[in-house]
């Protein structure tokens, strides 16, 4: 008799579950992600085109609207960029180098993530508003953190700091310094070790990291919720415009500047799909 | 002399990495940093190469003082263990690297680049594999493009660490011999890390033995086998059959043997008696010494427990009073004997050596 090349589960005689078991929990897992997932995403675009597309872009072009999309693209512009930086060189010191206080440096990388939101937000109003700790003296020299750009963007770098720095120190705590050590021996000065030797090999580590970091940023709401203050028009992020909209009962408006978010949130995942999909082999080559 | 090591200490925590070593590296020279894995050669190296820091002592290379100067500055090439050759990079790009990165005053032009790798990968015999990455390469061309790597920076000094650790026993005989050919070419300093005593013998100019983070021993392949200077090195190099003895009145006693070795001039005390296989002599109890087949001091008697006899030498494993003992002889002169396995035969001590335990200079060498 020949022997069949299987998949390695169905292959397997113990775990050859009967049908039933299979498709009942292959039902289960998609129901669910139907449920949950897919169901709200179609609301959210249903909702948005409820009255066809001429409110939808309307509801789009709204002076209000238009500012908050293009304040969410700063914050993301500012927040992503310095959270790169901040991120490769944590990622950069706890992998290559020896010093005390590194698991807690590990540790406080971890703090956004086990933090909620809200109280992010809320040590930034603390420590900048009026009565905060810095306040009078920011008011003195005339600078506004809360309630403006600055607050936003702080709360958003303490909501999104992990993101990076999470995805690279396993990746290059499992590359070693092997290769840094040659460059060194070869005559490399830093720059050109990080340019040419750390930065290639932890490339789509990095682009994996950003794309979450920025999809997380341009999504944040509970900090920025309270740091923002909710001014129409100057310091609303999307996901804030989407809320007073749905309070005012504008679900056109709110639904619309939500299926913006929304889009924007694919167009990263597609993103992430692309680069796996392109580049998987070596992606797989440099993670493992 | 090209490189001088004095009073160098390394400690790693709590562990003595290396402690006091003096070394001389001679100009031109292929020498072999020898040693049980811990025994601080890699970590010696690794200083020569400015990878690490001594916590004490100091280096010079060519008469100027080297701590303080940068890999690039002390111009050595260094082979890594395990290569770390630039994965993302092809082998091209891998050999290049080291002129790449010079500054631009220095830096040759590329079409001038272009040919020293590409002559660089003709000595190493990969001019074909130019476009490859690494992950594409077998160990032993992997290898070869990290000397390569190394040699492009026209380094002053070659640094290897266990050059040959990661290949198969074929492969790394053949590469063996290529880099000897190549340093007898070059004749560039060399020095390579390995704790095979067979490839330090077979391709060192000069042998140094380590041992917790000491140097041993420092010779030529010939002498350090020849005339170990301490137990440990008689033991390192090379199988040896060793007993724990107790030297009285000029002689030397092991524990329920008949065996008297002669220790004249030596204290009376323990000691340790050394005898490599070939050094011991195997005869026929049928011939006896002293008319009855009774041992003598010279011969005692012993069972053969194994004969292992591939190639044209023997391998014999005795049983000497309970004490496991190896011999190695021509397969013709054991036929010639006609001592077979559970024959009972003598044993003659031919050549050895006694180390007064404790006192690493009290030795005698012993022949008959």
């Amino acid at each position: 008799m020949p022997i069949k090349a299987t998949a390695p589960v169905a292959g397997r005689p113990m775990l050859r579950d009967p049908p039933w078991v299979r498709w009942s929990l292959i039902g289960l897992a998609l129901g669910f992600l139907g449920l949950f997932v897919v169901l709200p995403l179609v609301t959210v675009f249903a909702q948005a085109l409820h009255s066809g597309f001429g409110p939808y872009f309307d509801a789009l072009a709204e002076p209000d609207a238009l500012s908050a999309i293009r304040l969410t693209l700063l914050v993301a512009a500012i927040a992503v960029p310095v959270n790169l930086v901040f991120g490769v060189s944590a990622a950069w010191a706890i992998s290559k180098f020896e010093f005390r206080g590194k698991s807690l440096l590990i540790t406080l990388i971890d703090l956004p993530f086990s933090v909620s939101p809200v109280i992010a937000g809320m040590v930034y109003v603390l420590l900048f508003g009026l009565h905060g700790w810095f306040g009078p003296w920011l008011r003195a020299h005339d600078l506004q953190v809360v309630f403006a750009l600055p607050g936003l963007v702080l709360a958003t770098m303490f909501v999104t700091f992990p993101f990076v720095a999470r995805e690279l120190i396993p990746l290059m705590q499992e590359q070693g310094v092997e290769e840094e050590e040659a460059a060194v021996s070869l005559g490399a000065r830093g720059w050109q070790i990080f340019w040419r030797v750390t930065l290639p090999n932890i490339r789509w580590g990095l682009l994996y990291g950003i794309l979450l970091c920025n999809a997380r940023a341009m999504g944040e709401f509970g900090a920025v919720s309270v740091v923002s203050g909710h001014i129409r028009g100057l310091t609303n992020t999307m996901p804030l415009h989407v809320e007073i909209l749905y309070n005012e009962y504008n679900f056109v408006g709110a639904f619309a500047v939500a299926s913006l978010l929304a889009l924007l949130a694919l167009v990263t995942l597609v993103a992430k799909s692309v680069v796996e999909w392109r580049w998987g082999d070596s992606l797989a080559g440099t993670r493992h | 002399m090209t490189i001088k090591v004095s009073g160098i200490c390394k400690r790693f925590g709590s562990f003595v990495a290396l402690d006091r070593v003096e070394l001389d590296v001679r100009s031109g020279e292929l020498l072999a940093l020898l040693g049980p894995s811990g025994s601080g050669k890699t970590t010696l190296l690794r200083i020569l190469g400015g990878l690490e820091r001594p916590d004490q002592g100091s280096l010079t290379f060519f008469g100027e003082a080297a701590l303080g100067l940068t890999p690039r500055d002390r111009r050595v090439g260094f082979v890594f263990q395990h290569y770390s050759l630039f994965r993302h990079m092809t082998v091209f790009d891998n050999v290049a690297f080291g002129l790449d990165v010079q500054s631009r005053k220095v830096r040759p032009s590329r079409a001038v680049i272009t040919e020293k790798v590409r002559t660089l990968l003709a000595l190493v015999q990969l001019e074909p594999l130019a476009d490859r990455y690494p992950s594409q390469l077998s160990g032993g061309q992997r290898q070869r493009v990290a000397l390569a790597r190394a040699l492009a920076i026209e380094p002053r000094v070659l640094l290897l660490d266990e050059p040959f650790g990661a290949l198969d026993a074929k492969v790394r005989k053949e590469l063996r011999r290529w880099l000897r050919r190549l340093h007898d070419e070059m004749h560039i300093t060399s020095v390579f890390v390995t704790h095979d005593q067979e490839e330090a013998l077979e391709l060192a100019d000069r042998v140094v033995v380590m041992n917790r983070g000491r140097v041993e021993q420092v010779g030529i392949p010939s002498h350090v086998y020849n005339n170990p200077a301490s137990p440990f090195v008689y033991d390192f190099l090379g199988n040896v059959n060793r007993f724990d003895c107790v030297i009285d009145a000029g002689v030397a006693r092991v524990a329920g043997l008949p065996l008297a070795i002669p220790a004249v001039g030596m204290a009376p005390g323990p000691a340790v008696a050394f005898f490599r296989p070939h050094d011991v002599e195997i005869t026929r109890l049928d011939l006896p010494a002293n008319g009855d087949g009774a041992p003598t001091p010279e011969v005692a008697r012993a069972r053969v427990r194994h004969i292992f006899a591939i190639g044209p030498t023997a391998r014999i494993e005795l049983d000497l009073s309970g004490h496991p003992v190896e011999v190695v002889m021509d397969q013709d002169r054991l036929r010639g004997l006609g001592v077979g396995g559970g024959d009972w035969c003598g044993v003659r001590l031919i050549r050895g050596q006694l180390f007064r335990a404790g006192a690493v200079a009290a030795t005698t060498t012993y022949q008959r």
